[in-house]
């Protein structure tokens, strides 16, 4: 900045203000644009952002009005792309520098976690203005876009790889790799995204490492099988005392059924088993230690890490909430038509919704393994 | 576009699509991409908008991880700015080519003007996303954005010009014209867009319109006047006649007040008196167009001119909240500091909320003037 003596950071100590007269407050200061120096819209580049809106249907002499808000609403979602992106490789970084063990950088990583989930929000509340032109105004210039298509988006293949999206869940497409839609510099970055560790990845490798389930140590999981197995133990033999009906026999169905499902928390080969399927995608490990995390979530150590599981499972619910908006709009705009992509538009978008594209599964099916909270192995007081 | 048998209108009818095999359903058609063409980075110029993010404080070797945020959030409010802008313009164009003689129009505008509002939600919980930056994170490269300020946003003030804030309502800024923050072709497109007439101005021409408001004809304002007092002097004359006490006088004076605010609405000098100070911002006759729309709104011809009117009051509610919620924003981040332009920061925000810059502020206070329905000039059916 110039020499103006009213820029940094002393500025704002010199001055008090005396709040009576407020319409005389609100005409103190001094106006510092016209000293020289940096501009608002110098700083924002808004000779760029502001000259990118160019219309296919204006090009060839047939200006479609709506155009405009079909190339703005694209761009907007591309800017936020990029800052989502930005957030987490800011985490990831976090995580591969082992800038994790230093707790205090817990409370940066689940503030920047939540930020991602804020604007997803955002995204998904932006449909709406899409929504606001009519299949008939866009049927007057979709023609002029094929066959650019939404599955050339380097950003938003970006942001699925990243999180830790599997390859090998994804939906085919016209029976070619995604990757295949992407040349050049962006297939290059693509391959290079896929060989560095994902968010999935990192936070499973920093669940392994949770205090307490080292097995010659506070030995969690072999604490909680324990009390399990003798939780449900004692509710048999309670349950065998009453006098026989047909609701006691259903009630004994179900406590077997239960105790059967625990038993396969348990038993690690089932778990391996739907790890290959990509039915789970955290290591054994790492599932104990997101359990561990949701028992003990009020200890102090264990407060801001339970934040992030939620925060995680939110990321996953608002990327779906996004491709299930997404859907209904494009069935709304194009019906049973082919996408300009070439695919089958609307049946496509509609099987990528559900389960396949869930990175942090796990800590939404942990949930099917709650206990009592007498069941939770204690924790002796620390001294 | 290529010589891509795929592409244009004819393709969408020639195939049919069977719903059974979902999968294979996914699977079907040719990657058109493959073939060239059009493609989704470029049709988006992404080159531009993407790379447009250059943090001041990096620049200054002092990297902070939340100017990004910054810096993204205001783009995106630009590109809606420039959206809404468009809008906007199209519907005042639509007013000054005369189109609104041909009632065909009138579909248009009210949804664009509808478009807008749904627009501006978005703006409004935009906010939500910054807000997740702290005044601690905020404080580390504030200092390196001095003197660039929203006082320099074009588009902003473009916006408020083009819908129709009153230029002698503004607060005063550092005791100068708010234009002064401009300079060359910004100052001038600032000037011409002050001197083009503004949405309320053709509003007003067009509410002066309104089929029914001819005192030869219909004579709307002289029938409505007539059933105002004839209604009073009922009401009073059935009050009279009550036996005496407190609550009889009480409504005795009520009714006065009610009756007097009336009488002030058919004194037309009592109007321009208040169009002087700027109170009121629509003509006696626009006025009267208004109300009309208002009480006559379930006939054909008014249906969508009470839309309009509807989504004019909820343009000047959202602009209003998004001061209020800038302004939240602001005082949350800097206190009581000065802003980066120099202003009082808060206490110059604060001061622009409430009715200064309400635009179509005479249609909310026409709720003043509502009737009994019975009191309404009866339309005689037409054959």
């Amino acid at each position: 900045m110039s020499g103006c003596p009213f820029s940094g950071k002393e500025y704002q100590f010199k001055i008090t203000y005396s709040t009576t007269e407020e319409e005389d407050d609100s005409q103190r200061g001094i106006d510092k644009a016209a000293k020289g120096g940096l501009i608002y819209g110098k700083y924002l580049q808004l000779d760029k952002i502001l000259n990118a809106q160019a219309l296919e249907s204006e090009k060839r002499h047939s200006k479609s009005h709506d155009e405009h808000l079909f190339i703005v609403t694209h761009q907007a979602y591309e800017l936020w792309f990029k800052q989502v992106l930005w957030e987490l490789d800011s985490v990831r970084e976090l995580f591969i520098q082992n800038h994790v063990p230093d707790e205090r950088n817990m409370l940066k990583v689940v503030s920047r976690i939540h930020r991602i989930t804020v604007i997803l929000k955002l995204l998904v509340n932006q449909f709406a203005v899409l929504e606001t032109m009519t299949p008939l105004d866009f049927f007057d210039f979709r023609e002029y876009l094929f066959p650019a298509s939404g599955f050339q988006s380097l950003q938003f293949r970006l942001l699925e790889i990243k999180v830790g999206v599997a390859d090998n869940r994804r939906v085919p497409y016209n029976r070619q790799h995604y990757r295949e839609n992407f040349h050049g510099q962006e297939s290059e970055d693509l391959l290079r995204s896929e060989q560095e560790p994902s968010l999935l990845q990192l936070v499973e490798k920093w669940l392994e490492r949770t205090p307490g389930l080292e097995e010659d140590g506070f030995n969690f999981w072999g604490k909680l099988q324990a009390n399990i197995e003798e939780g449900f133990k004692l509710k048999m033999q309670k349950l065998e005392k009453e006098p026989d009906s047909e609701r006691k026999e259903d009630m004994l169905q179900d406590l077997k059924k239960q105790r059967e499902g625990f038993t396969s928390l348990f038993d690690s080969n089932h778990h391996d088993d739907l790890l290959r399927k990509g039915e789970r995608r955290l290591s054994y490990k790492g599932l104990q230690g997101a359990l561990m995390i949701y028992f003990y979530r009020e200890e102090l150590q264990f407060q801001i890490p339970f934040q992030l599981l939620n925060s995680l499972m939110e990321v996953d619910t608002l990327m779906n909430k996004w491709r299930y908006h997404h859907v209904c709009m494009v069935h709304r705009m194009i019906g049973s038509k082919a996408g300009t992509g070439g695919s089958s538009g609307y049946h496509y978008l509609r099987s990528t919704i559900g389960d396949r594209y869930k990175v942090f599964v796990d800590l939404f099916n942990l949930t099917t393994y709650l206990v009592p909270r007498d069941w939770v192995p204690k924790i002796e007081p620390q001294h």
